[in-house]
């Protein structure tokens, strides 16, 4: 039925022609009158007293063309620009108060709409990738070795592809870091190795040239690679010609066949990779193809329109069951594990992200509660504009219309603000984000976030106005016209004001508490010793091309003839080469067995692993690591005397509790030569390898002349400055190798404040929260005091001219503040006990109801509390007698 | 305004509109007035002014359409007509009113009934 689309056409037809609707209804009239009045002559009335009857017979003819024009034209259009006008006259009228409300809400908007900018870049907006709720990551996973999600191996990868029906498309990625040499001055790049069926399954379209086709994945084929837009701008003056040329990569010529879209994001990395190769062209990953056992290789698939998650979990299970039977050395215990891309993107910044958003809404619930106290206490001196309306015939629903048009009016003012605001704040925020949040998309107020924020504005101006505007409504008439300011408050409407404060404080004392867990938290995470010495120490990488370096004794000749040409600088002796250093770099995990123990159960051993350090004789002495007992690594531990190790203290003390451990031998399956016995010659101090928020793990280290690795990463502990440390070692590198970058030079203090940046913005942000809850909540008691002092000047005069003490009276003041305070305190303990559970693993060495905390955040509510009422309460005190009797 | 209390009478106004232009042709606002008056023995007094609020939801609703005519006496006035709209609506309602009364007739037998 259209019949209200037909209305409204009309109505809109006969709005914009409302005087020829007014004259045509007149005439209509007329005629009607003119008959009736005929008919009344014709009944016998004398012609002037037939048309009076007339008249009386049809009704008020001014109210009939006024219901006439009610019905032609849009009269809620109307009364809605009449209630906006009449709003904004009433706004302007208190500057005061509508700065207040303004600037009160559009923090409120502002704050949420750039935290909220953020959640829907990371969490919501789909990944930019055509068909992204497709798109899947397939892990292997091992319960028996506890083991949720690692890579494939390329050879099972093959099968996978082969033999699924479900995905349209699979294709493995994983990073890598290659040198770029022969245009420009060597550097590192970040390079995605892929297998060629990658970026059509992403559905890429290069700039220029093309992506890769299956032909370039094949043994022996030419050697390919992609290179990103930014790269091609910054480095080859976006020239198109680069197609078809060559570019040294670990000094090995690939040829350039497409450049891919700057917008891009290769999946997992959170940095922007800059090339792209084949997985057969990679020096490190293309000698491990063949390995059945490797897991190097994570995969992503596209599923089959119409098949669902479940269907696709069945087909890789046969899959993985088939694999098991055929190859049971490598694949017996592995399954696979489906996770949507995105999940698996957006990892564990959910939760974090989540708690901000629900604590910056707490900011603007606040603010609401706020606004509505001053609404309301507005509305009482108001309450005399509104029973005259009443009066004068306006209904309960008109009176509420106009009044929420002002706090609409409010809310979108506070929310036009706040979005410049917003503005603001995402610039600001982008430059706090820590840099492991992934952001695939964009971060910027865009029309989703835009819309969010009005709808927020809007839901906000009717949220605080709807009860101030139905008191206001419900008042009765005759006793506001007769009441004088005197008689004070109703009694309804106090309540409700200390609702409001309670509310306020309630919502202001879960924020703190939070606030101040993650403070208390992130201020023992800081305090926590790394188990080394941060001071002065810095870091270089050189990594050595896979090419020119093959041999394991070239790594290590390399690492030596460095490291004497660095110690022999005079600032410099203090250093060495680790690889991996802690916290700075991934860890390396390796299972072990200790020789000539009794064989452990199956899942013991599987959760028997140690984290792995090859490190040269001068690390420990360099990171101030004590040593505990035995010897550290010195010029005996060569490649081909006896393998040895030290291992930490955790490591001595959890698998070697009770007996003698120097002398014991272990053996870990890392190349060069898995199951080679190590020999324990020393036990030092535990290190935090991982992070700091993690309790230290056993480790085992190992001379770097008997394991090398294909790069040097050098600390070293020095005064002198970073960047005429990073020069001398550049040119001691250069000096061995022209062509070997040297790169990531970093001091230690700047990477464990790296490593703890999603601790911080978390503490850092909700600590602003926090904060401006505690000014809205001390606002908004101060303003509901400061109002009922000022309603009571009377009272509070009359008790003075009793006897009254000015104690007496401030102590009266002072008691309704307290009285609201803890009635929020007692309403807030238990929320803000439930919302620090929510923090969970946020929390570092502190329980979620510490009770420290707790104190001081209820301490410190009901002091600013006190001390907001206190200063009504001093003017209450200070109340002149004669001046109150008199005030109206 | 709409969507007050009254909107039970107004609907009924309309539905006595409709049918007596159903059953009377076309007729100006005066005409169905009387009608109306004259069909419920002026048990029903009206004030006849109501009538053109009743005409004008009419006429938005596409239900009924006016032109500009002249009457009986030689005076120029709006002639409103039923459409076919109209007539549907009118089965519509007029069934639904029946099906109403006869509810509420029950109803409040039983009470004096019981």
């Amino acid at each position: 039925m259209f019949a209200w689309l037909k209305t409204l056409a009309s109505r809109t037809v006969a709005w914009v022609s409302l005087r020829h609707v007014d004259q045509e209804f007149e005439h209509e009239l007329n005629a009607h009158l003119d008959m009736l009045t005929d008919e009344n002559v014709r009944k016998g009335m004398a012609p002037e007293e037939a048309k009076r009857a007339a008249r009386i017979r049809l009704g008020g003819q001014a109210q009939l063309k006024e219901t006439n024009r009610e019905l032609h034209g849009l009269p809620m259009l109307e009364t809605f620009f009449q209630d906006t006008r009449y709003a904004f006259r009433m706004l302007g009228k208190n500057p005061g108060f509508t700065a207040v409300a303004v600037l009160t809400l559009a923090l409120g908007i502002g704050a949420n709409t750039a935290i909220f900018s953020v959640v829907y870049a990371v969490l919501l907006k789909p990944l930019p990738y055509t068909n992204p709720e497709q798109l899947f990551t397939a892990f292997q996973a091992n319960t028996q070795q506890g083991i949720t999600e690692t890579g494939c191996s390329y050879l099972n990868f093959e099968e996978w592809r082969a033999q699924n029906h479900v995905f349209s498309e699979m294709a493995g990625n994983v990073a890598h870091q290659l040198t770029l040499t022969g245009h420009v001055e060597p550097t590192v790049v970040k390079t995605s190795v892929v297998t060629p069926e990658f970026f059509a399954l992403l559905d890429v379209k290069p700039v220029v040239g093309r992506i890769f086709s299956p032909q370039d994945g094949k043994r022996g084929a030419p050697p390919v690679v992609l290179v990103s837009e930014d790269v091609w701008r910054g480095r080859f003056g976006a020239d198109p010609k680069i197609i078809g040329t060559s570019i040294d990569l670990d000094k090995r010529p690939f040829t350039v066949v497409g450049i891919i879209p700057a917008a891009f994001r290769t999946p997992f990395f959170t940095a922007k990779q800059e090339v792209w190769i084949p997985l057969v062209q990679d020096p490190v990953f293309s000698t491990r193809m063949p390995q059945r056992g490797s897991h190097l290789l994570p995969v992503i698939g596209r599923l089959k329109p119409g098949v669902s998650v479940a269907q696709a979990q069945a087909e890789m299970d046969a899959i993985s069951g088939r694999l098991a039977a055929e190859f049971p050395e490598e694949n017996s215990g592995w399954t696979v594990r489906l996770v949507p891309l995105q999940k698996e993107i957006v990892g564990d910044v959910k939760t974090g992200l989540l708690v901000l958003l629900g604590a910056v809404g707490l900011v603007l619930l606040i603010a609401c509660a706020n606004i509505a106290n001053l609404l309301l206490a507005r509305a009482t001196s108001r309450s005399k504009e509104i029973a005259v309306r009443t009066a004068l015939g306006a209904g309960r629903a008109r009176i509420i219309r106009q009044l929420l048009s002002e706090t609409a009016v409010l809310g979108l003012l506070g929310g036009a603000v706040g979005i410049a605001l917003a503005y603001w704040g995402v610039k600001a925020l982008s430059s706090l984000l820590p840099s492991s949040l992934p952001q695939m998309n964009p971060i910027r107020v865009d029309y989703f976030v835009l819309g969010f924020a009005l709808l927020l504005s809007a839901i906000a101006g009717v949220a605080f106005g709807l009860v101030p505007a139905m008191f206001a409504a419900n008042a009765d008439i005759q006793s506001t016209l007769r009441e004088s300011v005197r008689t004070g408050e109703s009694r309804n409407r106090r309540r409700a004001r200390s609702f409001l404060a309670v509310a306020e404080i309630s919502l202001a004392m879960v924020l703190l508490m939070t606030a101040g867990l993650l403070l208390r938290s992130f201020s023992k995470l800081m305090s926590v010793s790394p188990g080394f010495d941060v001071e002065h120490i810095m870091k270089a990488d050189i990594s050595l091309p896979q090419f020119q370096y093959s041999k394991p004794q070239q790594w290590a000749a390399f690492s030596d003839e460095l490291l004497a040409r660095i110690q022999s600088d005079p600032g410099l002796q203090d250093s060495a080469v680790v690889v991996p250093r802690p916290i700075a770099d991934l860890r390396v995990t390796l299972p072990f067995d200790i020789v000539g123990s009794p064989p452990v159960s199956e899942s013991a051993a599987a959760s028997r692993t140690t984290s792995y350090v090859s490190i040269s004789p001068s690390y420990f002495h360099v990171m101030s690591i004590p040593l505990l007992s035995g010897r550290l690594f010195d010029q005996r531990d060569i490649m081909s005397s006896p393998s040895v190790t030290i291992i930490s203290k955790a490591m001595a003390q959890r698998y070697f509790p009770s007996q003698e451990t120097l002398g014991k031998q272990i053996t870990f399956g890392f190349p060069p030569a898995p199951g080679v016995m190590h020999e324990i010659v020393g036990i030092v101090g535990d290190v935090r390898d991982d992070s700091l928020g993690q309790d230290p793990r056993p480790m085992v280290y190992v001379p770097y002349a008997q394991a090398p690795f294909w790069g040097a990463n050098v600390v070293v502990k020095s005064t002198l400055s970073p960047s005429s440390v990073a020069a001398t070692i550049r040119q001691e590198v250069q000096k061995i190798d022209k062509d070997l970058p040297v790169t990531d030079v970093a001091m230690m203090p700047d990477i464990i404040e790296a490593s703890v940046a999603q601790p911080r913005f978390r503490t850092f942000l909700l600590g602003l929260f926090a904060a401006m809850a505690l000014v809205l909540a001390a606002t908004g008691i101060f303003g509901v005091i400061s109002y009922s002092v000022s309603r009571r000047t009377n009272e509070i005069g009359i008790r003075v001219a009793l006897g009254a003490s000015r104690g007496t009276i401030l102590r009266m003041v002072l008691r309704e503040t307290l009285v609201l305070t803890f009635a929020g305190l007692a309403v807030g303990l238990p929320c803000a006990l439930a919302a620090s559970r929510l923090l969970g693993n946020m929390l570092f060495g502190v329980s979620a109801s510490d009770p420290a905390t707790l104190a001081i955040v209820a301490i410190t509510l009901a002091a600013v509390a006190a001390l907001a009422g206190y200063i009504p309460a001093g003017r209450a005190m200070r109340v002149d007698p004669m001046v109150a009797l008199r005030y109206e | 305004m709409a969507g007050d209390k009254s909107e039970i009478l107004q609907g009924t106004l309309d539905l006595m509109v409709l049918k007596t232009l159903k059953s009377m042709g076309p007729l100006h606002g005066y005409g169905i007035a009387r009608r109306i008056e004259q069909v419920s023995e002026d048990a029903l007094q009206i004030n006849q002014g109501t009538i053109y609020a009743s005409l004008v939801r009419l006429m938005q609703k596409g239900w009924i359409s006016g032109a500009w005519g002249t009457s009986d006496n030689n005076r120029k006035a709006k002639f409103y007509s039923i459409t076919r709209a109209g007539r549907k609506q009118l089965n519509t309602e007029a069934q639904n009113w029946e099906r109403i009364s006869n509810v509420i007739g029950r109803v409040l037998g039983t009470a004096e009934r019981g």
